[in-house]
């Protein structure tokens, strides 16, 4: 479960976000809407620890109840999707998919690992191809497979969806939230389609109008 | 790269490439005025400068330097833009463009040579037309190269320059729109060489300002160049100023090091004329910029720029395909065209001296810019820190110092840190060689660099630390991985500036190590064109070979990459079936 409690976020003396509070289950997905500049992405960055210096923020957010907001980026263990997949171009699929999986687990399950995620895809035949070779709609799937295979302990969402064609969303959507639920673990998504955040069947939080 | 402490970096590295300049500097300050210790002159005078000006070919050598270092920058400049303007965006223009990085490839000297077999009396040009037409049956006594006006001297200099700031133009073309400016322009009705004149090229000049600063102080100083098809009675200063410095009478030091800090003042007084000429045209030139006429007279001047500009790029093409065909002529009598015997004896005659000569040039070229290479990504890291930390578009400290060493004259300079060598027992060394092209190999592989990396989308590896918190792996792996191309480009770039390089080979080795460079421009004036034919073509062949492979490399190295694991895989898996 993701806690965030009395989070607010200000640039200069401009405040974006007043004590914005909410939780997260296990398998559930958070939708934050509202328009452009108010600070959605910005409050992803504060829980993933990527925040930029001439923000200042306060507030806390707990993963199970052990603080998140005081750890390292690196033991914060949080897997975020953009509107870019970020494949890196110069490796195959399965090499983005291994880069991926923890060292720590032997070769032989980890590449297991990486053929299950492409079975799951329904593209076992492109391991050994560019991610240039693939579709929009299915870069998107393996950049989000390759998020959850490194096991992160929350998921952040910053409009994943915007950059694909009407029609591929659809599908798209639906496979993220099963994975999501799969995984068992809190998502946060930003958005400001109605539709994305319909279609997650979670709680939805407008920020615009929480702000007036 | 995740480095700590990229303020203390960038100290320690500020201070390494301030030193060689400061020592080399004071090195030359003080000899200039008789302060001397390495032979015995310990008292501060002004003789030297009365020695200097006493010199009346001090006189006559200035005035060819101005006179050389001042019209091939302007016929450089000139021939560039009418060529950009003509071509730009033109279909066959582009095959032009693609040609334009072999001859920046190509080191002066070994272009130098080539026009020397092109224009000389007994040259191919006369032999092309001899004797039908010119009734000649031996080589006219006229003085094409090596005339006493620098006439071929400033050819060979526009011949390496155009193509310099052809390239950087062209690179600016998309900050200023030029595209779009273009197509507003002539929906107006004005004609494509009056658009360049006057909304293009005053937008372009405030970015190529350095640019053509440098190919000025470049022509100012030449030493190769010059040597080979320089004036020789008087030469232009840098070649003057180099044979005092080699003088067996040591006391010419003291006046060729006061030689070197004129040649110093001349550069910073044409470049500050050069700025003063340039807001004075501009003042001329504004009220007819806005006067409303779609096309001019002055448009002629560029027309006459392009047909200047191709006959330079031919001549160039044709003085380099001159060099193998001398390597493999047997028996070329004066009015043939071509051979009428061929050989590969020449060479291999040669190939003992050509080995060595090939070896110590290559492991120079290596070592320099690889060095240059890793030096160049600290410091453009340690620049993106302090752009992310500060948030700040302050210039940063490297982006100027890493001109100084362009800017300044090698001749002097160098003589001044040959001292601190002597001084570290390092004269003489293959170290200090390759310290010295560093020197002169960091500034275009920085600047290289420094676009690519700088534009790198952050997020790839902000996205790879987040999948696998391995920050120096991820940085190799994936942004170093990423950057590939710009990587192997500015390898190219570098390797072909060591391989250009003559005086700090000549001043570090003391003649103990030659190089193709060293060695083709010696040999340049001994008349056996065979074999200076050879090493002038091994000279440009190297780099053109490198810049090649830089192209052709990187983009296919990921699929060689995949396909040479998916073999190593397959007999893994044999494997295991027979275990």
């Amino acid at each position: 479960m993701l806690t965030v409690n009395a989070f607010s976020l200000s640039l200069g003396d401009k405040t974006l976000i007043k004590a914005l509070s909410f939780e997260i289950a296990n398998g559930q997905v958070l939708s934050i809407m509202g328009p452009s500049g108010i600070g959605k992405s910005s409050l992803l960055h504060f829980l993933s620890g990527s925040l930029s210096p001439n923000l200042t923020t306060t507030g806390e957010a707990f993963l199970n109840d052990e603080a998140l907001h005081t750890k390292a980026i690196q033991d914060r263990k949080a897997g975020l999707l953009q509107q870019m997949p970020l494949l890196f171009p110069h490796m195959s699929i399965i090499e983005n998919l291994l880069f991926a999986i923890p060292a720590d687990i032997n070769k032989p399950a980890r590449i297991a690992m990486a053929q299950n995620a492409l079975q799951k895809l329904g593209i076992p035949d492109k391991a050994n191809a560019l991610p240039k070779a693939l579709s929009g709609g299915q870069q998107a799937r393996v950049a989000l497979l390759r998020t959850l295979l490194s096991k992160p302990d929350f998921l952040l969402l910053d409009e994943p969806f915007s950059k694909l064609d009407p029609a591929l969303r659809r599908d798209v959507r639906t496979f993220v939230l099963n994975e999501i639920r799969q995984a068992n673990i809190p998502a946060l998504l930003v958005t400001h389609d109605p539709e994305d955040a319909k279609a997650m069947e979670g709680e939805r939080l407008e920020l615009g109008k929480q702000n007036s | 790269m995740p480095l700590k402490h990229a303020k203390w970096i960038t100290g320690i590295i500020t201070l390494l490439l301030i030193f060689p300049i400061v020592i080399g500097l004071v090195g030359t300050l003080l000899p200039a005025f008789a302060y001397f210790p390495p032979l015995g002159e310990y008292t501060v005078s002004l003789a030297p400068w009365r020695n200097l000006l006493s010199q009346g070919e001090f006189y006559a050598s200035l005035k060819l330097t101005l006179i050389t270092g001042i019209v091939a920058p302007l016929l450089a400049l000139w021939l560039a833009l009418s060529l950009l303007a003509w071509g730009y965006q033109r279909p066959f223009f582009r095959k032009i463009e693609a040609l334009l990085s072999p001859i920046l490839a190509i080191p002066h000297a070994a272009i130098a040579i080539g026009l020397l077999f092109l224009l000389s009396p007994s040259g191919w040009l006369v032999r092309l037309f001899s004797p039908w037409l010119t009734g000649f049956d031996r080589p006219p006594n006229w003085i094409t190269v090596q005339d006493p006006y620098g006439i071929s001297l400033i050819l060979a200099l526009v011949i390496k320059e155009m193509p310099y700031l052809l390239f950087v133009m062209l690179a600016t073309m998309k900050s200023i729109k030029a595209r779009e400016s273009l197509q507003v322009g002539q929906t107006l009705g004005y004609s494509r060489f009056t658009l360049w004149r006057k909304v293009l090229i005053p937008q372009l000049y405030p970015i190529i300002r350095l640019p053509i600063f440098i190919v000025i102080a470049f022509s100012l100083t030449v030493v190769d160049l010059a040597l080979v098809i320089g004036p020789n009675t008087p030469s232009t200063l840098a070649v003057t100023l180099l044979r005092w410095f080699n003088d067996p009478d040591l006391t010419m030091r003291l006046m060729a090091s006061a030689g070197a800090i004129s040649l110093m003042l001349v550069i910073v007084l044409v470049l500050a004329s050069w700025e003063v000429a340039h807001l004075l045209f501009r003042q001329l030139t504004r009220a007819e910029r806005s006067n409303g006429k779609r096309f001019g007279l002055t448009d002629n001047i560029l027309r006459l720029g392009v047909v200047l500009g191709l006959f330079t790029l031919l001549n160039a093409f044709v003085a380099l395909a001159l060099l193998p065909i001398w390597s493999l002529a047997r028996r070329w009598r004066f009015p043939d065209a071509l051979p009428s015997q061929w050989t590969w004896d020449n060479i291999e005659r040669a190939t003992p001296l050509l080995m060595k000569l090939t070896t110590n040039t290559l492991t120079i070229a290596f070592i320099a810019t690889l060095m240059a290479c890793v030096i160049s990504l600290v410091m453009l890291e340690t620049k993106r820190h302090n752009m992310t930390d500060a948030n700040s578009s302050k210039p940063h400290v490297f982006d100027w110092l890493i001109y100084v060493p362009i800017l300044l004259p090698q001749i002097g300079f160098l003589f001044g840190l040959h001292v601190l060598l002597i001084y570290l027992n390092l004269n003489g060394d293959l170290d200090a060689i390759i310290a010295l092209h560093l020197m002169y190999v960091l500034p275009y592989v920085y600047l290289t660099l420094k676009g690519p990396y700088l534009s790198y989308e952050e997020e790839y590896l902000q996205q790879a630390n987040r999948l696998s918190h391995r920050p120096w792996r991820n940085y190799f792996m994936v942004k170093i991985a990423m950057l590939k191309p710009a990587l192997f480009t500015a390898f190219a770039i570098g390797f072909s500036v060591s391989i250009a390089q003559y005086l700090p080979t000549l001043i570090a080795g003391e003649g103990r190590y030659s190089t193709l460079t060293t060695e083709a421009v010696a040999q340049a004036a001994s008349g056996d064109r065979k074999q200076v034919g050879s090493m002038a073509m091994l000279q440009a062949f190297f780099p053109i070979m490198v810049f090649w492979l830089a192209q052709f490399i990187p983009p296919r190295w990921t699929r060689w990459r995949l396909k040479l694991k998916q073999v190593f895989h397959i007999g893994l898996i044999k494997k295991d079936k027979t275990c």
